[in-house]
């Protein structure tokens, strides 16, 4: 295993070189960035000067020998806008995504599950029908729209919950600082729903409908037939035997549906005024604050890299017909 | 089914827990104003946007301040004098200033404020250095005693123009910001203003609280919580809700539901934002369809007539709009100028007696309008709106819309923008040399149309130095040659719309600033 696990860490560098480079090249060959950093009344000279100060005058091999050079070391820059530390920019809202992201998925999971059984066993009938409508629905629906329409009805009309805004409950947690946390829990959550579900729904409606097909699959084998002629009661069968085996597929998808979800809480970010990483990055990406979108992209990658490895160990032990070589 | 009444119970316990009433409405002594954006530093040297300077206008002082008549009023300074040859300014400073730590605000504390932001070890690149202290022609700064320090320039220049852009830079105490790094103070910020820096979430919110004993500067409100939201529609629905008194950047579809609202109302005031369509005189474009045409100063004037302006403001911006006359915003333009007129007859007949009638297939010339996307209110409509007007009088018109950040702008500095191309600049409302400054040189970064009508250089060339009455003929001079031999063609002034609380007496500013010192609440 442990040949394994240094096989795929040595892949995830190439790949992370690989996501360093295009990110690199992209944000460069989008123009000059020196104009953002400048006056709009700023003269060439002006201009000239503000490319040298950030160093957008040197050749572009240079200028990502020099970043990857500061990576190695540990550096990831400073952030041109901030003038801070682009990882300490980065780490300082991963809190607040990170919670965004878990209270998505966790949402989806948990709804998912139950929602893809139920319609499963009662294939063909109108529960079935209705919620394999409302998950094709759940999957079609733009986010930026499903977003606005919570603000403006659940949010402005019936006033359940707020609007915009972020309370931590991770980061003071990670302070050390539990009773903050835990007092801000309840709040947390209110101001989790919505952007929760903004960036849930897709995925609940997909996993829904995976676990549906996947139990149909396992409920027409062998040996829940034989469960069921052993007199085993119902709800044994399909969450002893069937559900086991169907959610295989589910956990292999859980490390790409937590980058998923990651790559989509920009627009829930935006619409619910959310500062988490998403949001660093659009707005880095607009000012062209290549530190810090690098560091963005960098950090995503070893995250998801790691995650999609550790899925594939925990997938090995679920599935003992699964070797890892 | 003792289980699912269980199932039941626990969801509504959780919902109890989760859904108590909505509370966030501020109480009397709190603002809350929604920007669309966070500030990038609390660094006073660093603040290059709107929304920046909001916030810093309130934290730091600065010797003058531009109120929102645009007149420019004595803050920090009492006052000034200017040496014999234009270039030295010595402003005198209040007695018993102090920074928000205690520490005295002195003449030395100004020179200081100059000096850090020029030093090109700092590498800042906010307005400060990168508009404000060239174009103010800024060499040096000294104190010469307690209260007096004196800002050395490099050139004589019109004194409104010169002391609004001295206007501009926040000033701040010596001691703090010379015994701290850079990235500690662009987050721990120590001013000189009304309000003192509380704390900042980045994007999501900065709070500043009342500075008591302050008196240059009424302030009723004991703190404000800047808030970023950058959805528009999200803002629009925290204001309805109550939750925010004054909301920037109301979209104009939005307008309706906030005024039927019944708890907040737009303010819509027209911006000192200088819009328009530049003619591309850059030999670069010699070859592009409709270039030499446009070097005609009788078609420009032609095409002058060829756009509704009014309708265009109507329908597309949301509001009533007059034309624009001149480069420069009210009072401060011409007053003999008037807006050119929708005529497109008369637009078909200067355009036939300029040497371009229609051809058989109706068109006269082709031409090409460039144009941003999510940049200005609106702004890739206006742009097809505009082309179809030109189509209309037979200049077949085609657009090319671009993102503004990644691909118009750098375009628009490099001069490559045309021959057509839509664009807005900031302008003011204290300085008619100000605004004119776009065309201070015809090589000027801001000089985008590359224009180069050699009387409006030489007359420009003689404002440095004048009397107000005589600057003031100069300009208006210039302003009619800028009307006869448009580089632009003319449009409007940027309309800004603000969503503001019944709650709150507050009137919405020309400028693009918010300024909340003479906020009250409503009775």
């Amino acid at each position: 295993m442990w040949i394994y696990i240094a096989r795929r860490l040595a892949q995830s560098i190439i790949v992370i070189l690989g996501v360093t480079v295009l990110a690199f090249l992209t944000l460069h060959l989008a123009g000059d960035p020196t104009y953002l950093y400048v006056s709009e009344r700023a003269s060439e000279e002006e201009i000239t000067d503000a490319r040298q100060r950030l160093g957008f005058d040197r050749p572009l091999g240079e200028q990502y020998l020099r970043y990857i050079g500061g990576l190695l070391q540990g550096d990831f820059g400073t952030s041109l806008r901030a003038r801070k530390p682009a990882i300490d920019l980065v780490l300082e809202r991963l809190p607040a995504t990170l919670e965004l992201t878990f209270f998505a998925l966790i949402l989806s999971l948990t709804l998912a599950i139950p929602i893809g059984i139920i319609s499963a066993m009662r294939r063909g009938t109108a529960v079935d029908g209705g919620v394999m409508l409302l998950a094709m629905l759940g999957q079609s629906i733009p986010g930026f729209w499903l977003g606005l329409m919570l603000v403006l009805f659940v949010g402005l009309q019936l006033r359940f919950l707020p609007i915009s805004g972020h309370v931590p409950f991770l980061q003071p947690l990670l302070d050390g600082d539990i009773n903050t946390a835990l007092t801000n829990l309840p709040q947390t959550i209110r101001h989790l729903i919505l952007p929760g579900i903004t960036v849930g729904v897709f995925s609940l409606s997909r996993n829904a409908r995976l676990v549906r097909s996947s139990m149909l699959e396992v409920l027409s084998l062998d040996y829940i037939q034989t469960a069921r002629s052993k007199g085993l009661p119902e709800r044994a069968v399909v969450l002893r035997h069937a559900l086991r085996n169907a959610l295989i597929p589910i956990v292999t998808l859980v490390g790409l549906e937590f980058g998923f979800l990651l790559s989509g809480v920009v627009i829930a970010e935006t619409i619910f005024s959310w500062p988490g990483v998403g949001r660093l990055v659009f707005n880095a990406i607009n000012q062209r604050d290549i530190p810090l979108v690098q560091t963005a992209v960098v950090l995503f990658s070893f995250m998801f890299v790691g995650l999609n490895l550790i899925v594939d160990l925990i997938y090995a032990q679920l599935d003992p017909r699964i070797r890892l070589n | 089914m003792a289980r699912t009444r269980f199932l039941i119970v626990v969801v509504l316990a959780l919902l109890a827990f989760v859904l108590p009433a909505s509370a966030q409405t501020p109480d009397d002594t709190t603002l809350v104003i929604a920007q669309s954006v966070d500030v990038g530093a609390l660094e006073p040297a660093l603040v290059g946007s709107r929304a920046e300077s909001n916030i810093f206008g309130h934290v730091f002082g600065t010797l003058y301040e531009i109120t929102e008549t645009g007149v420019l009023s004595p803050y920090l300074a009492t006052g000034y004098t200017i040496s014999e040859d234009g270039t030295e300014w010595t402003f005198t400073l209040n007695e018993g200033l102090t920074c928000h730590d205690g520490e005295a605000l002195t003449a030395e504390d100004v020179a200081y404020t100059f000096t850090r932001a020029a030093d090109p070890a700092n590498a800042f690149t906010g307005n400060t250095v990168g508009f404000v202290l060239p174009s103010a022609g800024y060499v040096d700064a000294r104190a010469d005693s307690e209260l007096e320090v004196t800002i050395v320039t490099d050139r004589a220049q019109s004194e409104s123009l010169r002391l609004g852009l001295l206007s501009e830079v926040y000033i701040h105490c010596k001691d703090y910001y010379e015994a701290t790094d850079v990235a500690t103070v662009a987050e721990n910020p120590i001013g000189s203003g009304t309000y003192r820096f509380v704390e900042w979430v980045r994007d999501d919110y900065v709070l500043i609280e009342k500075v008591e004993g302050f008196t240059l500067r009424d302030a009723v409100f004991n703190q404000i919580y800047w808030r970023v939201i950058p959805e528009a529609s999200t803002r629009v629905a925290e204001l309805i809700a109550g939750n925010v008194d004054v909301i920037a950047n109301v979209p104009p579809d939005q307008v309706d539901a906030v005024n039927n609202s019944g708890v907040a109302m737009v303010q819509g005031v027209a911006g000192t934002r200088r819009m328009y369509v530049g003619f591309q005189f850059g030999e670069a474009f010699a070859d592009a369809p409709g270039y030499e045409p446009i070097q005609n100063t009788d078609v420009r004037v032609a095409l002058q007539y060829a756009v509704d302006v009014p309708t265009i403001c109507a329908t597309l911006l949301g509001t009533e709009c007059t034309r624009a006359a001149s480069m420069v915003n009210d009072p401060n333009s011409n007053p003999n100028l008037t807006p050119y007129p929708y005529d497109p007859a008369e637009a078909e007949r200067l355009l036939d007696e300029a040497g371009y009638p229609r051809g058989d297939n109706g068109i006269r010339f082709e031409i090409t309008m460039m144009g941003p996307r999510g940049r200005y209110l609106n702004d890739a409509n206006v742009v097809q709106a505009l082309a179809q007007y030109l189509t209309d009088v037979g200049v077949q018109t085609t657009v090319d819309i671009r993102d503004w950040s990644s691909d118009y702008l750098p375009l628009v500095r490099a001069k490559e923008i045309g021959p057509l191309f839509f664009l807005g600049t900031g302008g003011s409302t204290w300085s008619a040399l100000y605004d004119m400054a776009d065309l201070s040189a015809p090589d000027a970064g801001t000089n985008y149309t590359n224009w180069a009508n050699e009387e409006w250089f030489s007359l420009w060339d003689q404002t440095a130095g004048l009397d107000p009455a005589a600057e003031s003929a100069v300009k208006d001079q210039m302003l009619e040659v800028f009307y006869n031999d448009p580089p632009w063609l003319l449009l409007y002034f940027q309309p800004d719309f603000y969503g503001v609380s019944d709650r709150l007496n507050w009137q919405a500013r020309r400028d693009e600033k918010i300024v909340m010192y003479g906020a009250t609440l409503n009775p």
